[in-house]
C-alpha cells in the first residue's frame, strides 16, 4: 500500500518536473504563431503484404480491446483540453508544432489510434474531425433552433421578386454559383442531399458570415457524405465571392439562404 | 395492283438468287465454311494416311457435324488397329468468347469427340481430354475463317 | 407538454423568419476536376541517406506519385508546380492562402519528411484554400523502402476527405503477363502496384497460367495453372511462394474466386463435358456442389455479404447471367437483353454487377443492378472482358485485345480501367502485354 503510494508520488513528481522543464523552453519559441494542428500518426507495417492475416487480425482485436480501455481512461483530461487548448511541446525538436488534445466526438475516430505504434502513442494526438468540431462549437446554439426545422426543406413559396430579387437577378446569382460548385462524387442516389446555407452579405456581395443549417447532421453516423457535400457547398459560395447581388435593395438580401441539392443533376 | 406486286416479288427473287449464287461461287473459290463450320483441309494434320487429326465446330456449339463424325470413325478404325496407342483430345474455342466460358466449351467439344470414339468401341481409358479454351489458336488471324479453324478438337497421340 | 409547446413556438417563429428570408435553389454544379496544388514535401536536411533511396529528392517524388494518382481519377486537376509561390517548408507550416488561391487552387497538399534512425517519417496536411483552414493532417512512420506506399496512403486519405469515398491507391493488381506469338503465348503471374510500379513475376512461364484472383486479405492468390498439362485451380501464398492444388478433382477445375470471408474457393469443375460450380473450404477441404445442370455453369462470383452467387450459364441455349443463393437454390436468370453475357462480378458495395457482353461481334464492359435492371454499357471494343472492381466500387479494370493480322501480327493485350460512370477510360501501363487483372482490396485499412 505505502509502496504503491511512493511509486505514485514519485511518478507524479517526475511528470511535474518534466513539465516545468519543458514549458519555459516552449515559451522561448519563435514569435510567429503557427496554426494549431494535430497530426495522426499511423504506423505502416514493414511487411507490405499481409495487413489482414487472420493471426494479425486477432492481435489487432486484442489490442483494440486494451486500447479502448486506455482511451477511456485518458478521456477526462482530454475533455478539459477542449475547452482550453493547452499547448504541449512536441517530443522531437520540431518546434513549430503544437498539438491540442481533443475529446473524441465520434466513436469511429478511436479506430486509427489502434494503429499507432506504442512508441508514439503518448506523443501524438489525433483529431480527424477538427472542422466538424469547430463548426460545432461555433454553432451550438443555432443547432438547437434548427433541429426542429429538419423537415422543412425547400419552402414552396419562394420569395423571389415579390420581396427581394427579380427572376433575372436570381438567375444571375444561381448561374454564378453553378459555376463555382464542384459536386463531390460518392453521393448516395437515394439520400436526402439538401444542404441549406444561410449567408450574411455586405453590400458588395462579399460574405460576412456563412452558416450551414442542419449542420449537426454532418456528425451523424452514416451521413459522412453530408459533411463532404456541405463542405463543397461552402467552398462554392466562398469561391464565388463577391456574389452577384442586385445594386439595390440591400435590406432585402443582406441575409440570403441557398439551398444546394444535386439530386436532380445526379439523376439527370 | 396485285400484278405489280407480283412483278416486284419476282424481281426480288431473281435478285436474291443472283446474290446468293455470287456468294456460293465466292466460297468455292476460297473459303471452305459451311454455316460457320470449317470444312477445308488447311491446318489439318494426319494421325496416319487418310486419318485427319481434328474436327470443327459451329460457334458456341459442341454438336458433331456429319463431316466430324466421318473423321472420328476414321480415327476409331485407326485406334482399333493400334491397340497400344493412347490419345489426348484437345478441345479449343475461337477468340470471340470470354476466357472462362471458352475453357468449358473446349472441354465440352473434346468430350463430344471422346464420347463418339467410345461408341465405336474405343476404351475411355485410352482417351484423355484437355481444354485449352482460346489459348492455343491454330490460325492466329482475327478473321471468321481463322475463328472457324480454331473451333476444333484435335486428337493427339501420347505414346 | 411544455417542451412540445416550446418546439412549436420555435418552429412557428422560424418559419416566419424563413418567409422573410430570400431563398435560392442551387440544383446544378460542375463535375470539372477539382484544381489541387500538391507542394513537394519538405525534406528535413538532417535526414539520413538510405541505400538505393535518394532522401533529398524523396519529397519531390512523393508529391509526384500523389499527383499521378489524382490525375488518374479524372476528379482532380493537379496544378503545375512552376506556378507555386511558397517554399515547401513554409507552406507546410502555414500556407499563404491568398497566394495559392491566386493560381486557382481550391485545395493544397503540403508535407514534410525525415529519415532518422532508419525510419521514415512523413507528415502531410490538406488545406481547404477557400475556407483557409486545414482539413486533415496525418503522419506516418515506416521503413524507408515503403515510401511509395506512404504516397499512396496519403493519396487515399485526401481522396476520401474530398470525395467522401474510400480511396483505392494503396492497392495492387495481379494479372497475367503475356509475351511471345499468339499461338505459343508465354504467360506468367505478375503483381504490381496500382500505378504500375514494383512489378514482380510470381511464376516463370513454364506452364500456362490464367485468371489469378486475390483473397480478401491480399495475401493469397487463386488461379488456373496447366502444370504438367493438368489444368487445375491452384492456391499461391504471395509471401512464401508456396503453391498447392485446390482439392482433388478428377478433371479440369477453373474460374476460381475467393468467398468474401476468404475461407472458401468457388470454381467450376468440368466432368464429361459438363461444367458445374463447386466450393471448397480451404481449411477443412470440404467440397460442395452448388449447381447441378447439364449446361456450362461458370465464372461464379459471390456477393460481398456471401449470401448470393452470380454466374454465367448457357442453360437457356446462350450464355447468360444468373443469380442464386449461396447454397445453389433459387436460381434466377437476370439478363434478357440481346447478345451474350458473361464474367459477372459483384461490386464490393453490393449494389451492382459488372459483366462482359457480346453483341453483333462487339464486346462491351457494363454494369447493372443485381436483379439485371438498369444495364449500362460503359465501353465498346473489338475484344475486351473480365472486369474487376476497385475496392471502393468506383472503377473497373479489365483487359482488351486487339485484332491481329493474317499471321497473328499486331496482336496485343493490355489492361484498361474505366469509371463506372463510363468516363475516364485509360490504359494502364504494364511492362509486358497483360490480361486477366484482379484488383486487391486496400492494403492498409
Amino acid at each position: 500500500m505505502t509502496k504503491s503510494l511512493i511509486y505514485s508520488v514519485s511518478f507524479h513528481l517526475v511528470i511535474i518536473l518534466l513539465t516545468v522543464l519543458t514549458l519555459p523552453f516552449m515559451i522561448r519559441q519563435p514569435i510567429e504563431l503557427p496554426p494549431i494542428v494535430s497530426v495522426e500518426l499511423i504506423q505502416i507495417s514493414d511487411t507490405t503484404n499481409i495487413p489482414y492475416a487472420p493471426k494479425a487480425r486477432k492481435v489487432i482485436e486484442k489490442v483494440k480491446k486494451e486500447e479502448k480501455r486506455v482511451v477511456s481512461e485518458q478521456a477526462p483530461p482530454a475533455a478539459k483540453a477542449k475547452e482550453k487548448p493547452d499547448r504541449i511541446p512536441m517530443p522531437e525538436d520540431n518546434k513549430e508544432e503544437k498539438k491540442i488534445v481533443k475529446k473524441k466526438q465520434n466513436p469511429e475516430e478511436i479506430k486509427p489510434e489502434i494503429r499507432q505504434s506504442s512508441e508514439f502513442e503518448k506523443k501524438e494526438i489525433i483529431d480527424t474531425n477538427q472542422i466538424a468540431a469547430l463548426i460545432d462549437k461555433a454553432k451550438e446554439e443555432a443547432a438547437l433552433v434548427e433541429k426542429n426545422s429538419n423537415k422543412i426543406t425547400q419552402s414552396n413559396q419562394k420569395n423571389s421578386f415579390a420581396t427581394g430579387l427579380t427572376l433575372t437577378q436570381e438567375d444571375a446569382l444561381r448561374a454564378q454559383i453553378f459555376g463555382c460548385w464542384s459536386v463531390p462524387l460518392g453521393l448516395p442516389y437515394d439520400g436526402d442531399l439538401l444542404v441549406r446555407i444561410k449567408l450574411q452579405l455586405k453590400q458588395d456581395g462579399t460574405i460576412t458570415k456563412s452558416e450551414i443549417l442542419d449542420h449537426e447532421r454532418m456528425n451523424r453516423p452514416g451521413q459522412k457524405f453530408y459533411k463532404i457535400l456541405a463542405e463543397s457547398a461552402l467552398r462554392a459560395v466562398r469561391l464565388c465571392q463577391p456574389l452577384k447581388v442586385p445594386p439595390t435593395g440591400y435590406e432585402k438580401w443582406k441575409e440570403l439562404q441557398l439551398n444546394f441539392d444535386p439530386t436532380e443533376m445526379l439523376k439527370g | 395492283m396485285k400484278f405489280i406486286k407480283e412483278i416486284k416479288n419476282t424481281i426480288l427473287i431473281i435478285f436474291v438468287t443472283l446474290a446468293l449464287s455470287a456468294c456460293s461461287t465466292g466460297k468455292k473459290s476460297g473459303v471452305a465454311i459451311d454455316g460457320d463450320v470449317y470444312t477445308g483441309k488447311d491446318t489439318v494434320e494426319y494421325l496416319a494416311k487418310g486419318v485427319p487429326d481434328r474436327i470443327f465446330f459451329a460457334t458456341n456449339k459442341s454438336g458433331l457435324t456429319t463431316a466430324a463424325r466421318a473423321t472420328l470413325r476414321k480415327q476409331s478404325t485407326y485406334l482399333r488397329k493400334n491397340k497400344d496407342l493412347n490419345v489426348t483430345i484437345e478441345g479449343h474455342a475461337d477468340e470471340r468468347g470470354t476466357r472462362e466460358y471458352n475453357l468449358a466449351l473446349g472441354e465440352r467439344r473434346a468430350n463430344a469427340a471422346k464420347d463418339y470414339l467410345m461408341t465405336y468401341g474405343i476404351s475411355g481409358k485410352r482417351i484423355s481430354v484437355i481444354s485449352y479454351g482460346k489459348e492455343r489458336p491454330a490460325n492466329t488471324a482475327s478473321t471468321p475463317l481463322a475463328w472457324s479453324q480454331n473451333r476444333r478438337s484435335v486428337t493427339v497421340k501420347v505414346n | 407538454m411544455y417542451k412540445k409547446f416550446l418546439f412549436t413556438f420555435i418552429i412557428l417563429f422560424h418559419s416566419s423568419l424563413a418567409n422573410a428570408l430570400i431563398e435560392v435553389d442551387i440544383t446544378r454544379g460542375n463535375l470539372d476536376p477539382l484544381p489541387i496544388a500538391v507542394s513537394p514535401l519538405y525534406v528535413d536536411p538532417k535526414s539520413e541517406n538510405i541505400k538505393d533511396i535518394k532522401t533529398k529528392s524523396l519529397g519531390e517524388e512523393v508529391s509526384k506519385i500523389i499527383e499521378k494518382n489524382f490525375k488518374s481519377t479524372g476528379l482532380f486537376n493537379p496544378l503545375n508546380k512552376d506556378a507555386f509561390v511558397q517554399k515547401p517548408d513554409i507552406a507546410h507550416l502555414k500556407p499563404r492562402f491568398e497566394d495559392w488561391r491566386l493560381i486557382k487552387a481550391q485545395a493544397l497538399v503540403t508535407g514534410k519528411l525525415n529519415v532518422k534512425d532508419g525510419k521514415l517519417k512523413v507528415e502531410f496536411r490538406l488545406w481547404d484554400l477557400t475556407a483557409s483552414k486545414e482539413m486533415i493532417a496525418l503522419a506516418f512512420t515506416t521503413t524507408p523502402g515503403n515510401w511509395r506506399r506512404v504516397a499512396h496512403i496519403i493519396s487515399d486519405k485526401i481522396y476520401e476527405r474530398l470525395t467522401g469515398e474510400e480511396g483505392y491507391f494503396d492497392t495492387r493488381i495481379i494479372y497475367v503477363a503475356e509475351s511471345g506469338p499468339k499461338n505459343r503465348r508465354v504467360k506468367k503471374l505478375a503483381i504490381m502496384d496500382q500505378d504500375g510500379a514494383n512489378t514482380k513475376y510470381l511464376t516463370l512461364g513454364n506452364e500456362l497460367v490464367l485468371t489469378p484472383r486475390f483473397n480478401p486479405a491480399n495475401q493469397m492468390v487463386t488461379y488456373l495453372s496447366y502444370f504438367r498439362n493438368l489444368p487445375r485451380v491452384y492456391l499461391l501464398d504471395i509471401e512464401t511462394g508456396q503453391q498447392e492444388v485446390v482439392g482433388n478433382f478428377p478433371g479440369m477445375t477453373f474460374a476460381p474466386r475467393f468467398s468474401p470471408d476468404g475461407k472458401k474457393i468457388i470454381m467450376s469443375f468440368a466432368k464429361d463435358g459438363n461444367s458445374d460450380i463447386y466450393t471448397m473450404d480451404i481449411e477443412t477441404r470440404v467440397v460442395e456442389k452448388i449447381t447441378e445442370h447439364s449446361s456450362i455453369d461458370t465464372s461464379p462470383s459471390f456477393s460481398p455479404d456471401g449470401k448470393y452467387i452470380c454466374f454465367n450459364s448457357d442453360r437457356s441455349g446462350l450464355q447468360q447471367i444468373y443469380v442464386m443463393k449461396s447454397d445453389g437454390s433459387d436460381v434466377k436468370r437476370i439478363t434478357f437483353g440481346s447478345g451474350l453475357y458473361g464474367t459477372p462480378v459483384w461490386s464490393p458495395r453490393g449494389d451492382l454487377i459488372a459483366f462482359t457482353k457480346v453483341r453483333k461481334g462487339k464486346f462491351y464492359i457494363g454494369v447493372m443492378r443485381t436483379d439485371g435492371s438498369g444495364e449500362r454499357l460503359l465501353t465498346e471494343n473489338f475484344y475486351q472482358e473480365a472486369p474487376s472492381w476497385s475496392p471502393n466500387g468506383r472503377v473497373l479494370i479489365f483487359y482488351r485485345e486487339t485484332k491481329s493480322g493474317p499471321s497473328g501480327e499486331g496482336f496485343s493485350a493490355k489492361l484498361w480501367s474505366i469509371d463506372i460512370t463510363g468516363y475516364n477510360e485509360r490504359k494502364i501501363d504494364t511492362e509486358t502485354d497483360a490480361s486477366d487483372p484482379s484488383w486487391s482490396s486496400l492494403l492498409s485499412k
